[in-house]
């Protein structure tokens, strides 16, 4: 396996604390948590003066507010439920987006001929938002369930397919030779040489395109659903529900930190030896 | 064409080769010009040229990685009895490149990258005890499970050579492997390569611009004009025992005549580029 990364570590050596060995890696994790909670510590109790004195209490939930209603919620299992609804139609969207951009990615970097005649193309959608297109969704798929699988496919697949394809024409045309040489047949070259050499690229894009899809599903719902994040910030805001309305937001910020680390953990790590040393994601 | 490993192989030759390639401008230009070449089976053959004339284009038409524009880039059988041309690349011919980082597979370590070449060929079985006998042979055994960015340069070339020597190929071909290293890291690969060059009893064509290289490692040494329109200006043969002395008197003098033929090449270049 190859070695982890060296994280910045500042001059120091291991110092023992209560009879605990505190290394310097130790101390800069300690450091920045401290750093984290200064900083929310201070914005909540900003934020907590300064509704009805600053701000408009009609229209600023409290800290103390939001999180009673944030524990309600969970409790009810009502919060569960609308975070399941949104992260299961961002998973089905967001693998299938990924699987069909890394295929297309693949074929539009590898083939100048496909490349020459989908760029056009690719730079003419590429503008386009994901939120641009959902009332042309629910037009076309109504207000179920492929209207939001439609949204985040589209999401992902533009962003994952110009980095698969970037990824795949790079590869070092020394490196394709030098497998050509060692009897590589067209085949082997695009499984074992070309997209391997991609993998970077297509992490880059994947990671990317994963916040494009909790963009997309939010905007999903905020029109046409029953149900899910966007629908519960929707209908508080018809509901002058301001705590709930900040819980999904909240909700939002907390499952896109998640996810993205999970992300991290699971796709950054297994991938890791195709990744370089110093590009680590 | 047909693998040449395992056939009663004497030369490659190029006959009137010549390639050309298309500028960006759209204008044809000559990377070399009917060359005329006999590389002798078992021969240790030095390309000597400056950057720019050629010598990787070579290279790469006997790897079949390019096709010649005119002329044959053929395999010789005893005698001449039978030609075959190159026309693509084959196992039989593999190189080893100058920018190791981009040539190795960056994902697989020392180990799985020497076997890259056997799992090509569904029978990786039967390569796995060449496995330790050539990474001994070129000095990594002891660095097997790392990763190429942890090797040094001169290790990195060490490890293209491994993974080149475990396919047995007939024709090592090396286009300026060690340009990029140091002066003590390269004189010690120099050595080592024409060791193996000696114990393996292959042919090695060796493209470089180092004239204390090309006589350090060469049986003979095909001196290349400047480019375009490259072609081969003279041959000498090298019979100086090994391992060979650069303090030599012999080899002092062989570095004589060869700077007097590059700086005819110099003058003649000046001259043109005047004109």
């Amino acid at each position: 396996m190859p070695r982890a990364p060296q994280l910045s570590i500042k001059e120091g050596a291991t110092v023992r604390v209560a009879g605990f060995a505190v290394t310097p890696f130790t101390r800069r994790v300690l450091w920045r948590l401290t750093c984290a909670a200064i900083s929310f510590t201070v914005i909540l109790v900003l934020w907590q003066l300064s509704v009805g004195t600053l701000l408009n209490a009609a229209l600023v939930a409290t800290p103390a507010a939001t999180f009673s209603k944030a524990w309600s919620m969970i409790q009810s299992g009502e919060l569960f439920g609308h975070v399941a609804i949104s992260l299961w139609r961002v998973i089905v969207g967001y693998v299938t987006g990924c699987f069909l951009g890394i295929l297309l990615g693949a074929i539009i970097g590898r083939y100048r001929l496909v490349a020459d005649f989908l760029d056009p193309v690719i730079e003419l959608i590429r503008p386009i938002s994901p939120v641009a297109l959902v009332p042309l969704a629910m037009l076309w798929f109504g207000i179920g369930e492929s209207s939001k699988y439609f949204i985040i496919i589209y999401a992902t697949i533009v962003v994952v397919l110009l980095n698969t394809a970037a990824g795949v024409s790079r590869t070092p045309e020394m490196r394709i030779h030098a497998a050509r040489c060692l009897g590589a047949t067209d085949f082997q070259l695009f499984w074992k040489v070309i997209l391997p050499s991609a993998v970077p690229y297509i992490l880059t894009g994947m990671r990317i395109a994963l916040g494009f899809s909790f963009m997309g599903i939010v905007a999903a719902e905020l029109i046409g659903a029953r149900e899910g994040i966007g629908f519960l910030i929707m209908n508080s805001q018809m509901l002058m529900q301001t705590s709930q309305l900040f819980v999904g937001l909240l909700t939002l910020g907390i499952l896109g930190l998640i996810v993205d680390r999970i992300f991290r953990a699971l796709l950054a790590r297994s991938m890791r030896r195709y990744m370089r040393a110093d590009e680590l994601i | 064409m047909r693998q040449i490993a395992g056939t009663d192989w004497s030369a490659l030759r190029l006959a009137g080769v010549g390639k050309q390639f298309e500028g960006l401008s759209g204008q044809l230009h000559n990377a070399v010009e009917a060359i005329d070449l006999e590389i002798r089976r078992g021969d240790f053959y030095c390309l000597l040229g400056p950057s720019g004339c050629g010598k990787s284009t070579i290279l790469n038409l006997i790897a079949g990685l390019e096709r010649p524009t005119t002329g044959e880039v053929e395999i010789v059988g005893p005698g001449a009895a039978w030609r075959a041309p190159i026309d693509a690349p084959g196992t039989d011919r593999t190189m080893i490149f100058q920018d190791a980082s981009a040539a190795l597979f960056p994902w697989l370590n020392v180990e799985e990258n020497v076997l890259f070449g056997p799992r090509l060929t569904g029978k990786a079985g039967s390569y796995l005890p060449k496995l330790k006998p050539y990474l001994k042979m070129v000095g990594l055994s002891q660095h097997a499970q790392k990763f190429p960015f942890e090797l040094s340069g001169g290790m990195k070339q060490r490890l293209q050579l491994a993974r080149a020597l475990i396919m047995e190929p007939e024709i090592l071909l090396m286009d300026e492997p060690f340009a990029a290293l140091d002066a003590i890291t390269k004189r010690g690969l120099q050595i080592e390569l024409a060791r193996i060059w000696h114990e393996t009893g292959k042919t090695f064509i060796y493209v470089t611009h180092d004239i204390v290289e090309a006589l350090l490692l060469g049986t003979r040494v095909g001196v290349m004009t400047a480019g375009p329109n490259a072609g081969i200006k003279t041959e000498i043969r090298v019979d100086m025992p090994r391992p060979r002395s650069t303090g030599s008197l012999e080899f002092v003098d062989a570095v004589r005549t060869l700077e007097g033929l590059i700086e005819e090449e110099i003058n003649a270049a000046r001259a043109t580029a005047l004109d």
